[in-house]
């Protein structure tokens, strides 16, 4: 997949020129969705050093959001159980299209877009079947659906493009939930997450399972690295106090590796991991835990735990351009550079779980 | 298993009407600025620096009384381990700074094991006969399972362990393990009086305003509620169908419930600190914990033994429901008035 510059230096020479694009915008880095002090939700475009650029009304809470490769379309996704996915025309707050889920089912808050920009897949669940679903949304045609095909699992949560375009890469949680029963977890005594690989047809090309022991860590968030290691964060349901895991890599065609399983300091997280991200040169990866209000990070090479850092509430997290940037329920946004946590802005905002990368 | 008496529990009694006097007679006399200064320096001066100091003390009474005699059942030797583990659970929930530097908590305080990393580690250092035991500075680096007070409860109340292998070796592992408690003590509060508390006093790096020292301060009070509702009595209680009475905290030396007892006192003090700019709440609150800790001590059941048995379980139920109302009361009443507002993300779970 060509870099945005790339793209759009290539669409220029070639005389072909979008008639909008990102760079229109004042190149916001980050998309995170927010709730005001009084009480109203929000997408919010964010500039590299974390400041707000442009917000836009959203009907209700939030959760991830997902940007077109080339127009400054943004899709902002209801938080689970989803009846809405928004497309936001970032320069004009003009909104483009609401997505809504078929009948019998909801969306789970991600999604993510094709490299050519055709295509946006979302994660749903059908929920009297009990079944994980990617559903199929044409983005040249007003976003209509057009198929959709089984995640690999039940409660598909977050999904990634592989590195090289070419597929998918989901989160099957595991934990089945009905709207009847609100955000009630149905099925923690028999729950089996995955991650599974896709190809945009639906086929399964791979499929990972941790050890029995981990049935009940839920694989929830995604990280992709160039190389195609993909990094994983979990949820564990099982009793509190146990010692878990939250923060695995997988590599095609490889065992998962789990990160700093014998370090106490896991138990930092409460079992939560919340957004995972690795820094921009693939060395580390971080996961925050806004139950713990700390972010932890680790080095990929040894799966040693470099370091943990304190943030009230943090939770959203993503790459920047020198290191790692977070945000928190309480407005702040930081930055994590070489060991050194800064602070960047403070917004009367709570930022919500995710801080999406644009580029 | 035979277990020794402990010694009645005379907790000291609450300073309730002296902070409330102290907080009633400073709102009269100082100006608002002073009043807010107040509730960090008192939180670092009368609860916190204590708390390491008597820590500190205690430990290493309990270096010196293994140093004297390391028989297992030594009474004096069970004694000073019991003060010490009592001092350290009165600072147990002070989860930041210090204490978490090289793992310093973690090396007093290994719990909840799920795994039965201790007894594994103990196990196989006495086994091996290990010589690190002789070097009270190397012991330091030995597994995190293998040290500090639970590891130490093993050597003195598990009968199995005090059958295995040589005494020697044992008493040697012993006075390791209490050198080393009382070495990591040392090195938390040296952390406290060396610059922490002067960041906390005066933010400037660590914490950048005086509402981040409070944020600090109020999750100690959170997180120490969450785990006395979900560690120090959910394990235990487990589920209905499958109560966990061997999950109990510390119960090989009877400390389960003495343990929700002083954690109590200690949330108790901070909270009535946090809270001292708001009288009313304040009363409000010490009127929650004096009635929690009632609760608690009506029990009569020092290892939670009840769990498994419906009418005592439903009174530890009773108890843990009881704490969850104060952590709710603590999060919706003193967050705010703290200018600290309950997680938006941390709620969520998504």
């Amino acid at each position: 997949m060509p870099s945005r510059r790339g793209f759009l230096a290539g669409l220029l020479a070639a005389g072909m020129a979008p008639a909008a694009s990102w760079a229109d915008l004042g190149s916001p880095a980050y998309l995170s969705a927010g709730k005001t002090a009084d009480g109203r939700h929000l997408l919010a475009g964010l500039a590299e050093d974390g400041e707000i650029l442009f917000t836009r009304p959203l009907p209700a809470r939030g959760h991830a959001a997902t940007a077109h490769p080339h127009r400054p379309e943004a899709v902002g996704f209801a938080r689970r159980p989803g009846r809405f996915a928004d497309v936001i025309d970032c320069r004009t707050g003009e909104q483009l299209s609401r997505l809504e889920p078929p009948a019998g089912h909801h969306f789970y808050g991600h999604g993510v877009f094709t490299a050519d920009g055709s295509l946006l897949m979302t994660t749903e669940n059908d929920y009297e079947a009990g079944r994980g679903i990617i559903g199929v949304w044409d983005a040249r045609a007003d976003y209509r659906r057009i198929g959709s095909f089984a995640s690999g699992g039940t409660g598909p949560h977050d999904m990634l493009l592989k590195a090289d375009g070419s597929g998918l890469v989901v989160a099957n949680g595991g934990i089945e939930t009905h709207p009847d029963s609100g955000r009630a977890k149905l099925n923690i005594p028999t729950m089996r997450p995955n991650l599974s690989y896709l190809d945009f047809d639906g086929a399964i090309t791979e499929q990972v399972e941790l050890e029995p022991e981990l049935h009940k860590n839920s694989i929830r968030h995604l990280a992709i690295r160039a190389d195609g290691t993909v990094g994983f964060a979990m949820q564990w349901q099982g009793d509190l106090g146990a010692d878990v895991p939250i923060v695995g890599l997988h590599r095609p065609g490889m065992s998962p590796r789990l990160m700093a399983e014998d370090d106490p300091r896991l138990r930092n997280l409460n079992g939560y991991g919340g957004s995972i991200a690795f820094t921009p040169d693939g060395r580390q990866v971080a996961v925050t835990s806004p139950r713990g209000s700390v972010m932890q990070v680790f080095d990929c090479e040894s799966g040693e735990m470099n370091g943990e850092y304190g943030l009230a509430d943090v939770c959203g997290l993503a790459q920047s351009r020198a290191g790692l940037i977070a945000s928190s329920g309480t407005g702040k946004v930081v930055e994590l550079v070489q060991g050194q946590l800064r602070p960047l802005r403070s917004a009367a905002l709570r930022w919500d779980n995710h801080l999406i990368r644009l580029n | 298993m035979m277990r020794p008496p402990l010694p009645q529990i005379s907790l000291p009694r609450m300073p309730v009407a002296r902070l409330l006097v102290a907080a009633l007679s400073a709102a009269l006399l100082l100006p608002p600025s002073i009043l807010r200064a107040d509730v960090v320096a008192q939180a670092i001066d009368q609860h916190i620096l204590p708390g390491y100091g008597a820590l500190v003390d205690t430990s290493e009474q309990l270096s010196e009384s293994a140093a004297q005699d390391c028989d297992p059942n030594s009474e004096p030797l069970r004694a000073a381990y019991g003060a010490a583990f009592d001092a350290w659970v009165r600072v147990s929930h002070l989860r930041f700074g210090p204490s978490e530097t090289d793992n310093r908590a973690f090396a007093l305080a290994f719990w909840p094991d799920s795994r039965g990393k201790t007894p594994k580690a103990l196990y196989a250092l006495i086994r091996a006969n290990d010589p690190i035991v002789a070097d009270p500075d190397a012991y330091s680096t030995v597994s995190i399972a293998a040290r500090g007070f639970y590891a130490l409860e093993f050597l003195l109340f598990d009968a199995d362990m005090q059958q295995t292998e040589s005494a020697a070796f044992r008493c040697q592992l012993t006075r390791a393990i209490a050198q080393d408690i009382a070495a990591t003590s040392r090195a938390i509060q040296e952390g406290w009086i060396a610059d922490y508390a002067d960041k906390m006093r005066s933010p400037q790096d660590r914490y950048r305003s005086e509402i981040e020292v409070k944020q600090e301060l109020f999750k100690a009070v959170n997180t120490g509620l969450e785990i006395l509702i979900d560690m120090r009595l959910g394990r235990p209680l487990g589920s209905f169908d499958k109560p966990r009475p061997k999950r109990a905290e510390a119960y090989r030396s009877g400390r389960s419930l003495r343990h929700v007892q002083l954690s109590l006192q200690a949330l108790e003090e901070l909270t009535l600190i946090l809270a001292q700019e708001d009288p009313e709440l304040q009363a409000q609150l010490a009127t929650s914990f004096t009635k929690v800790r009632a609760q608690a001590d009506r029990l009569e059941d020092p290892v939670f033994a009840g769990v498994t048995q419906p009418g005592p379980r439903l009174r530890i139920e009773a108890l843990q429901q009881s704490i969850r109302n104060l952590r709710e009361t603590v999060g919706l009443e003193l967050g705010p008035a703290l200018g600290v507002e309950a997680g938006f993300n941390s709620l969520d779970g998504d």
